[in-house]
């Protein structure tokens, strides 16, 4: 029917032995094995709340949050954040590439120049209600000023207003986000072309 | 007793199971005359969700369209970004590297088991069965956390480029993988133990929502639910993408199309997604996964840092966008509930000019009064929950 | 005189307290933390008192506070009247019903009889089922008197299924009653004082027949069809809010202590220890004198009785959170195509062999 030879479609009928036998067809017996499945369960977490598995706090996977943290792996995208440098200017030339590539316009940039004819933003604002943390910003900046960090807490905001992030609120030091920054030096390095 | 009932004054009930119902996760209307709990006539109504992804498209570039495309079938965002990069690919013309290949098959199995994880959770769920939706979430979860490991987020991954990926597999992701795949092969002998040969979950599913197999093929049908009528069409087969040829599994046929096989069906490939993603993992070749084009893939950051003429490249390509030759193309992979399908004009700008989907599960929405009429209203739960519509697609 | 007042208020003040004040809110917690414990995750535990976080049991608490808080709505356009009466209808006879269970045996204690039961009716356990008629009321008047027609499928359904399970359930009953003789619970607490006389071992498919009929009748899974809640919202109190909600939620968990009750009185031994008998328990405490010999023994045998009212709790609990539900009309199959024609062949087969064997 499709033009497939029957060797390289390999169908699997999956019906086959799914008739119900006798001893299936009286309801007690499968609801029977159906608890015996739940009571593993039950009994195997009761016994892990008391005597928990070596290296962990219990053998239910549930983080209790807040007060345990789930530990993140390096690729996990946060908040995006601008990295300062040591005297605390963005390292950011507004040079517009993130505004453009935000799949949200979500970044509003105004450029300017300083005394010494170096780019730098004059106001840098990132709309938190509108951020979809897709990690364009951070893949498209070429002079790593931007990079998205691993902060996930305290984004909520009870007015909209506070939801525009400033230049200030946005910058972070260079020691803060130096792993992340070292991991997009590696994935995004020359050995993956 | 006929003729008391001629004179009785009696009215069909028209009851609206809306788009806040428990049932309805999605957001679809079902406006369903009743008669006693006999249905007589179901009207669909679908759109609560619709976002305006194909405008949106209009407005973005074609590398802007990727987490656009995340936000379709949420539940299986890496297929779609697949779907889309493999459809501008064909337009443009270019061949991906081998190793990006075999990554992008190991991202679309794995989202395809979260998807058929989440399905199978949510109909237990509505059923009743609240152990069973648990235990496949506690799974899901799993998978979640190698996609996030991969990628950096759970479900809006954005992981996909056109003319590769955004990076390679992290350290200790085979090791992961393992690990993963015990737990889930252990919850998934827990949840068939608990349904699959229960009887009160035969009873609700088994000959309910019973499709023939030509005219499932005539409404559009694909995917888990084509494949449960017994129509062996698998788009992974039928036209092999990416390295579907080179990987050696089986294709789960159902024979009456009711709510029971498609459920056998998506557990069956649930196990042979994890086959895939093993064998994927052993045959990984070396090499780079991006193709080194420029005008078509934005380039390494270290050309970006230290070379001038990559840096007015990557300014161009960035703010005007990619610029694929004029045409147009449609391409389809096979997503979490069907023939996903991708149809691409272009004019040669750096802005597609439409960029249109084929969700597979809108055939599968429209044919819900077929299904459904004649049976009592406790079936629409069962059925709906089957046929896996997920809103975002459905709706765009 | 005035030993049996003090005596039946002692036993009214007990039970209502290990009632109401215990087993009401204690089960709310149960659910919570027994689903959580069977599904891996670990359940609500976060309300506090001054930081102290008794594994979840302040949950109840502070549901009684914000039930108390809410307001209390009735919808435009429905009756008001049966729509306010409809919880207590459904209530009271979840309460009362427990009023026949015994909880401990004979003894003599200071000279005077005490029964450990409230009332020691001659009809025993025909009072239970005729009260459990009553809840029947409750329900289809709640899913009337809503003007809704969630409401209205769910008091429906509601209507037929409580019907055809009562019938079925006295059915299943006959045999037991048949064996032991006497319609009065504590007679047949008494009889079973042998562990080889138990009613499980008397009547193993009777016990399994009454079972599915008892947790039909209180429309816990996987017989829940009048609150279905995938497919009514919540069936018949969709137009509920505050205490009177509570009420039908309180009713539900009562009626679980009950039917544990039952089950445990008719099936498993009432408050006997297996292979323990009452002339074992008073020599073991004759250390304490005669009358706290009969205390100890008192209060051995009321813990052994709970404790197994506390094991079909559990396991009603746990059938709930396994099996899905069943479809409206498939459980009117069951009932009238199966669980009627097993509970009279059950009959059929009890009665001969009381005839030909133990006579």
């Amino acid at each position: 029917m499709v033009g497939v030879p029957l060797a390289t479609l390999k169908p699997k009928r999956v019906r086959k032995n799914i008739e119900l036998t006798l001893w299936e067809k009286l309801y007690v017996f499968e609801v029977l094995r159906g608890l015996f499945i739940t009571t593993k369960h039950f009994v195997s977490n009761m016994i892990g709340f008391v005597i928990p598995p070596k290296g962990e706090k219990r053998s239910i996977f549930t983080v209790y949050y807040p007060e345990e943290k789930v530990t993140l792996p390096p690729a996990y995208r946060g908040r995006p954040v601008l990295v300062a440098r040591e005297d605390g200017t963005a390292k950011c030339v507004a040079c517009g590439l993130c505004e453009k590539i935000c799949p949200a316009c979500a970044i509003a940039i105004v450029g300017g120049e300083t005394a010494n004819e170096e780019r730098y933003p004059v106001k840098y604002t990132l709309d938190m209600s509108r951020c979809v943390y897709c990690g364009y910003c951070e893949e498209v900046c070429p002079k790593e000023a931007i990079v998205m960090s691993s902060e996930y807490e305290g984004l909520a905001q009870r007015d909209r207003r506070n939801m525009l992030y400033p230049k200030e609120k946005l910058l972070r030091s260079e020691e803060n986000v130096k792993g992340r920054i070292e991991y997009i030096r590696r994935i995004y390095s020359k050995c993956s072309y | 007793m006929s003729e008391i009932t001629k004179d009785l004054h009696s009215e069909h009930m028209v009851i609206n199971m809306g788009p806040s119902h428990p049932v309805t996760h999605g957001t679809v209307k079902f406006l369903a005359t009743l008669d006693g709990e006999t249905i007589v006539d179901l009207k669909v109504d679908i759109g609560y969700l619709h976002r305006g992804f194909e405008k949106m498209c209009e407005n973005g570039t074609w590398q802007q369209v990727i987490p656009y495309t995340d936000r379709l079938n949420y539940v299986s965002p890496l297929i779609n970004n697949v779907g889309y990069a493999l459809a501008v690919e064909k337009l443009i013309g270019i061949d991906i590297p081998e190793r990006c290949k075999y990554v992008r098959v190991i991202a679309c199995e794995l989202s395809r088991m979260a998807d058929h994880f989440t399905n199978v959770a949510a109909s237990g769920l509505e059923l009743g069965a609240f152990t069973a939706f648990l235990y496949f979430v506690e799974a899901r979860d799993l998978v979640w956390e190698l996609i996030e490991m991969l990628c950096g987020a759970r479900v809006t991954a954005n992981y996909v480029r056109i003319g590769g990926l955004k990076n390679d597999l992290p350290d200790g992701f085979k090791e992961k993988t393992v690990e993963v795949f015990k737990k889930c092969r252990g919850l998934w002998e827990d949840v068939d133990k608990l349904l699959t040969k229960n009887r009160i979950f035969i009873d609700r599913v088994r000959d309910v929502g019973v499709m023939p197999a030509d005219e499932a093929i005539a409404w559009g049908f694909t995917g888990p639910c084509l494949r449960a009528c017994g129509v062996p069409y698998d788009v992974r087969k039928a036209q092999p993408y990416l390295v579907y040829d080179r990987m050696d599994f089986e294709v789960p046929i159902g024979e009456t199309g009711d709510n029971f096989d498609k459920y056998l069906v998506r557990m069956e490939e649930i196990k042979q997604s994890m086959h895939i993603v093993e064998q994927a993992l052993d045959q990984l070749p070396a090499g780079p996964v991006n193709i080194d084009m420029p005008q078509y893939r934005w380039q390494s950051k270290d050309d970006i840092y230290n070379r001038i003429d990559s840096l007015i490249f990557h300014f161009k390509t960035v703010i005007e966008g990619i610029k694929p030759p004029a045409g147009e193309i449609y391409h389809a992979v096979e997503g979490g509930n069907g023939e996903l399908g991708f149809y691409l004009v272009s004019d040669g700008s750096g802005k597609p000019v439409k960029c249109r989907v084929r969700p597979p599960c809108f055939p599968l929405t429209a044919a819900m009064p077929r299904m459904m009429k004649g049976r009592l209203i406790a079936d629409i739960v069962p059925t709906f929950d089957m046929i896996n519509m997920i809103g975002g697609e459905c709706d765009r | 005189m005035l030993a049996d007042l003090i005596e039946s208020i002692a036993k009214i003040v007990f039970i209502f307290s290990v009632n109401l004040g215990f087993f009401a809110p204690v089960l709310g917690w149960v659910e919570r933390k027994q689903s959580a414990v069977m599904q891996d995750r670990i359940g609500a535990n976060r309300a506090d008192i001054f930081g102290y976080t008794a594994i979840g049991l302040f949950h109840s608490i502070a549901d009684a506070i914000k039930v108390l808080c809410k307001e209390d709505f009735i919808p435009t356009g429905a009756n008001r009247f049966f729509h306010t009466v409809a919880p207590f209808v459904s209530l009271v006879p979840a309460i009362a019903t427990f009023s026949v269970i015994p909880f401990g045996g004979s003894y003599t204690l200071f000279g005077h009889n005490v029964h450990l039961v409230i009332a020691d009716l001659d009809v025993g356990i025909l009072f239970i089922f005729a009260l459990a008629s009553l809840s029947t009321y409750g329900v289809v008047l709640a899913g009337w008197s809503s003007r809704s027609n969630w409401s209205l499928l769910g008091g429906l359904r509601a209507s037929g299924q409580m019907l055809s399970y009562e019938v079925a359930m006295g059915l299943t009953i006959i045999g037991v009653i048949m064996v032991y003789g006497s319609l009065k619970l504590t007679d047949i607490g008494a009889m079973q004082a042998d562990f080889f006389r138990w009613g499980i071992f008397m009547q193993p498919l009777g016990f399994i027949l009454f079972l599915a009929c008892a947790i039909a009748e209180n429309k816990r899974a996987p017989f829940d069809v009048p609150e279905a809640e995938s497919e009514l919202v919540a069936g018949y109190f969709t137009e509920y809010s505050g205490l009177k909600f509570v009420m039908f939620w309180m009713g539900e968990f009562l009626e679980i202590v009950t039917i544990g009750g039952i089950v445990t009185t008719l099936f498993f031994g009432a408050w006997h220890l297996p292979f323990v008998t009452d002339q074992m328990l008073l020599s073991f405490f004759q250390f304490a004198g005669p009358n706290g010999a009969v205390i100890l023994a008192m209060l051995v045998n009321i813990a052994t009785f709970f404790a197994k009212v506390v094991f079909f709790i559990w396991l009603q609990m746990a059938i709930r959170w396994t099996l899905p539900r069943f479809r409206y009309d498939q459980i009117m199959r069951l009932c009238w195509k199966m669980i009627l024609p097993l509970a009279l062949i059950n009959i059929l087969i009890t009665g001969l062999v009381v005839l030909l064997w133990i006579k």
